[in-house]
């Protein structure tokens, strides 16, 4: 297909001056102190140093957790979503792909509000409760209000790769590991699960990206004392205006992500 | 044989996903009917909102700007996205490693990174900022996802079948169209549905890019938080209605499904020219006559007054919000003009120290008289130089009466007492926390001194052992309304309010003093029409401007007969509507120098995840 590598060139173009120069700007900022201009740039590691400070890297511990957490329950709940829906008839499955993502047209504020109204105290599912003589159970600022929205918001993130690897597998492989005597469990983890692993490993690391650094969602659903990357982030840039100390926060959250993306990608190439 | 799955558990499994999925937006359908502002509280049906909706002409320019925006950057990303992946396959293997990595950095970065460093590029190119920067910035990080979606398609593509194809006689071009894309179909859709998901809910990005009034939904959303009221969700109901529509046309006509890619191509077409027109013809639109640009807070004025303004003084006004002084400050630095802010007290300071404004000339106010004397000539600005006042208030507590005793209201040292573990709520904002911890300690909130902020700091810490409290922003309002904790600490134009949604809740500041704050309109010095901006700020004093003004915003008013007017009729009896004057502990948040801030910053942040 050597006709097409030309097509690459306006986005080499188009990625260098809209991609590449901001994140080189920010890259700037991580390593200078604050207050100067381009003239008189000092560096320095003084961003860094602050960081290995105990409550920062307990707050990117969370974070991490955090991320872990979502992208497991996403890939189960995900996987087992995708590979049935990838079962219908092609264009039954297209609709419900669809169904999957409308949800996500909604502002996610305004989504993030609703579940509080529906998992508060005296919220929607707890006065049901109470309808019906039970106890009332649920409350937001807790672990599984925010696990909640996260695997909400982020589910059709998982789900639609995964779809597409499936999708388009070719079915005659499995039908060839049959013959061959494997049972449906052999044939799931050794040819399915095996030819849909890209989409896994797409999907995993897209939950992963977002919700390592969202803020919005625990903030709401788990009060302000849910301090994770992304809240440390706008916090610097926006509140305390520090913007280096902020650039050195995210170079290492891009340093974590890409490290994730790697081992990700590298268990991939073993698997397959 | 394909192993058949037991239909009813899989059935059921996608039935629970979907209702999942769909809960949030049910409710948010339900509460679009909703009698009162409440987002949690259902009061009675009512279609008040669609009234509402209709009539703010803010959020109808933003659903045009949301979605031509989604639907334009969509498309151009998934044309660069699948032609780059499509030449990925086939390009040197450093090529390929380099774009791979650069095209992840804005999947990776935060949105604020990534909103920060474009914001620095379009104000380095000096572009100024509006639908076209917000444009560039949504196909900048939707085309990363097409890429994503399509690449691994492309990989997973025999490579000899275009080769086939040329060699039967196939252009390159017939190759691409009729071969490989095909193929590449479920990877396009995927990058489409993503593409379009990803721009049409951002927020962070879009905000720091755009400017001169363009705004899209999730702005306005985010700018409401003050006073979230259900125009939104009537709004998304609308959508949502819609795009059912659109689905239900598309799939369940069998006829028009058969000539689908004919007469969607053609529909296709027919939407982008007719968003390219519109566009067009807004932007040749708003070159008229005088233009005055306005930065305020969201939900902070009575927008009629805007159009009244418009008409007496055939001029059109540029209005845009922020959701905090300090992402306000944020875009000014970013080099973004406006005639006219209204920021608080603390910030204005900071604008005098750092030559941003310009000053009043009062002989072109005549209906200066009409403020109230209490809220003139502050600290911040002595003589009222810069500013022209707005609404003020003080922080205080906010409890519920049938739980809380009136013996125990003594002072600060309550958001302490362990009776009240676990029904509290604290300001989410380091400077107000700090001034509740600085006060209760009988310091003044405007320290520098190391050791008594630390003091503060662990008075905070201590707080958290004793009554383990939730630090929210702005929901405290819904949460107080719905009685869901007994106690937070409020702004008192928000407590009036709250407390007329539910009387069963008091306020109080403490003796020990507390947060008394100032807004005002202040003209910046790259206003070049002020007399136009002077008669804004005059048109805001008029007494009857003022009153429609402050019954909206509900906030204690800033002329002298407003201010009464209010305080008779609607929050009658209401303690928390009129700010308590002449505390001589009572004081104004000053300047804080960079060092302190970093250090407030610091140990919030500790308080917070301790």
């Amino acid at each position: 297909m050597k006709y097409f590598k030309n097509f690459i060139k306006p986005y080499l173009i188009w990625s260098f001056l809209i991609i590449v120069i901001p994140i080189a700007m920010i890259f700037l900022y991580a390593f200078t102190t604050s207050g100067n201009n381009l003239l008189t740039v000092s560096f320095t590691f003084d961003n860094f140093r602050r960081i290995a400070e105990s409550v920062y890297v307990a707050v990117f511990f969370k974070s991490i957790k955090l991320g872990l957490i979502t992208v497991v329950a996403c890939l189960f709940l995900g996987y087992t979503f995708a590979f049935i829906i990838s079962r219908f008839k092609e264009s039954v499955q297209d609709i419900l792909i669809l169904i999957v993502t409308i949800p996500m047209w909604i502002n996610l504020l305004l989504r993030t509000y609703a579940w509080m109204s529906i998992l508060s105290y005296n919220g929607i599912m707890n006065s049901l409760l109470m309808k019906i003589g039970l106890p009332p159970i649920f409350d937001i600022y807790t672990d599984y209000a925010v696990i909640i929205g996260l695997i909400c918001n982020f589910l059709p993130f998982m789900i639609i790769p995964i779809h597409t690897s499936l999708s388009k597998m070719d079915k005659s492989l499995i039908e060839a590991s049959y013959d061959l005597g494997a049972t449906p469990i052999q044939t799931f983890f050794k040819v399915t699960l095996k030819l849909s692993m890209p989409g896994v490993i797409n999907g995993s690391i897209m939950v992963f990206l977002l919700s390592i650094s969202t803020f919005v969602i625990p903030k709401l659903l788990g009060g302000g004392q849910y301090v994770l990357i992304g809240n440390l982030i706008e916090n610097q840039f926006i509140s305390v205006g520090d913007w280096n100390f902020g650039s050195a926060i995210s170079l290492i959250l891009a340093v974590i992500i890409l490290i994730a993306v790697r081992l990700t990608k590298k268990f991939d190439r073993n698997e397959v | 044989m394909l192993k058949r799955l037991n239909k009813l558990p899989s059935y059921l499994y996608i039935a629970l996903c979907f209702a999942f999925f769909y809960l949030p937006i049910i409710v948010t359908i339900i509460f679009s009917f909703n009698e009162s502002k409440s987002l949690t509280h259902f009061t009675g049906f009512s279609l008040r909102w669609y009234g509402e909706l209709i009539k703010n002409q803010d959020v109808m320019s933003a659903v045009y700007v949301s979605l031509s925006i989604a639907i334009i950057a969509t498309a151009i990303s998934t044309v660069l996205g699948t032609l780059t992946a499509i030449g990925l396959s086939d390009c040197r293997k450093i090529l390929r490693e380099w774009t791979l990595t650069v095209n992840d950095i804005p999947i990776m970065n935060p949105e604020i990174v990534t909103a920060i460093g474009l914001m620095l590029l379009f104000s380095s190119l000096k572009m100024e900022k509006g639908y076209l920067t917000m444009l560039l910035a949504h196909i900048c990080f939707c085309t990363p996802y097409v890429i994503t979606s399509v690449y691994p398609k492309v990989r997973e593509l025999d490579k000899n079948i275009a080769n086939a194809a040329m060699d039967l006689g196939a252009t390159p071009w017939q190759a691409l169209t009729k071969v490989i894309i095909p193929i590449l179909k479920p990877g396009i859709f995927a990058g489409i549905l993503l593409a379009f998901t990803m721009s049409i809910d951002d927020f962070v990005i879009s905000y720091f890019v755009s400017g001169n009034g363009v705004m899209n939904i999730s702005i306005i959303v985010y700018n409401m938080t003050k006073r979230v009221n259900p125009t939104i969700n009537a709004l998304s109901t609308l959508l949502i209605l819609v795009i059912v529509i659109i689905l239900l046309i598309v799939n369940l006509l069998p006829l028009i499904k058969k000539k689908k890619s004919k007469v969607f191509n053609r529909i296709l077409a027919g939407g982008f020219c007719l968003i390219f027109f519109f566009t067009a013809f807004s932007y040749f639109n708003s070159s008229t006559t005088k233009v005055l640009k306005v930065y305020n807070a969201g939900e902070y004025i009575d927008t009629e007054l805007i159009t009244k303004f418009e008409e007496e003084y055939n001029c059109s006004v540029v209005y845009e919000t922020f959701d905090s002084n300090e992402s306000m400050y944020t875009k000014l630095l970013s080099g973004e003009e406006y005639d006219i802010i209204i920021p608080s007290d603390y910030m204005i300071e900071r604008l005098i120290k750092e030559d941003f404004l310009q000053e009043i000339d009062w002989s072109l106010i005549p209906n200066k008289d009409n403020l109230i004397p209490e809220i003139m000539d502050k600290s911040f600005d002595p003589g009222n130089k810069y500013t022209v006042p707005y609404f003020w208030g003080n922080v205080g507590i906010l409890y519920d009466t049938t739980v809380v005793e009136e013996a125990d209201l003594t002072g600060w040292e309550i958001l302490r007492n362990p009776k009240y573990n676990g029904k509290i709520y604290m300001y989410d904002s380091e400077r107000d926390s700090m001034m509740v911890a600085l006060k209760a300690l009988g310091y003044s909130m405007n320290t520098t001194n190391r050791n008594e902020i630390y003091q503060a700091y662990e008075w905070l810490l201590k707080q958290k052992e004793l009554v383990d409290p939730i630090y929210v922003g702005d929901e405290v309002i819904d949460n107080m309304i719905s009685g869901n904790k007994a106690m937070a600490v409020v702004y008192s134009g928000d407590a009036s309010y709250i407390i007329t949604e539910n009387p069963n809740l008091d306020y109080f500041a403490p003796v020990e003093g507390t947060n008394m704050w100032y807004d005002a309109m202040v003209l910046t010095k790259f206003c070049e029409d002020t007399d136009l901006a002077h008669e804004f700020m005059n048109f805001m004093l008029d007494e009857e401007n003022a009153l429609l003004n402050t019954d909206t915003v509900g906030y204690a008013g800033y002329t002298t007969n407003a201010f009464e007017e209010m305080k008779n009729t609607t929050y009658e009896g209401v303690s928390a509507y009129e700010p308590r004057t002449g505390n001589e502990k009572d004081e104004i948040f000053g300047y804080q120098d960079p060092e302190t801030k970093k250090y407030f910053s610091e140990l919030w942040t500790k308080v917070k995840s301790h």
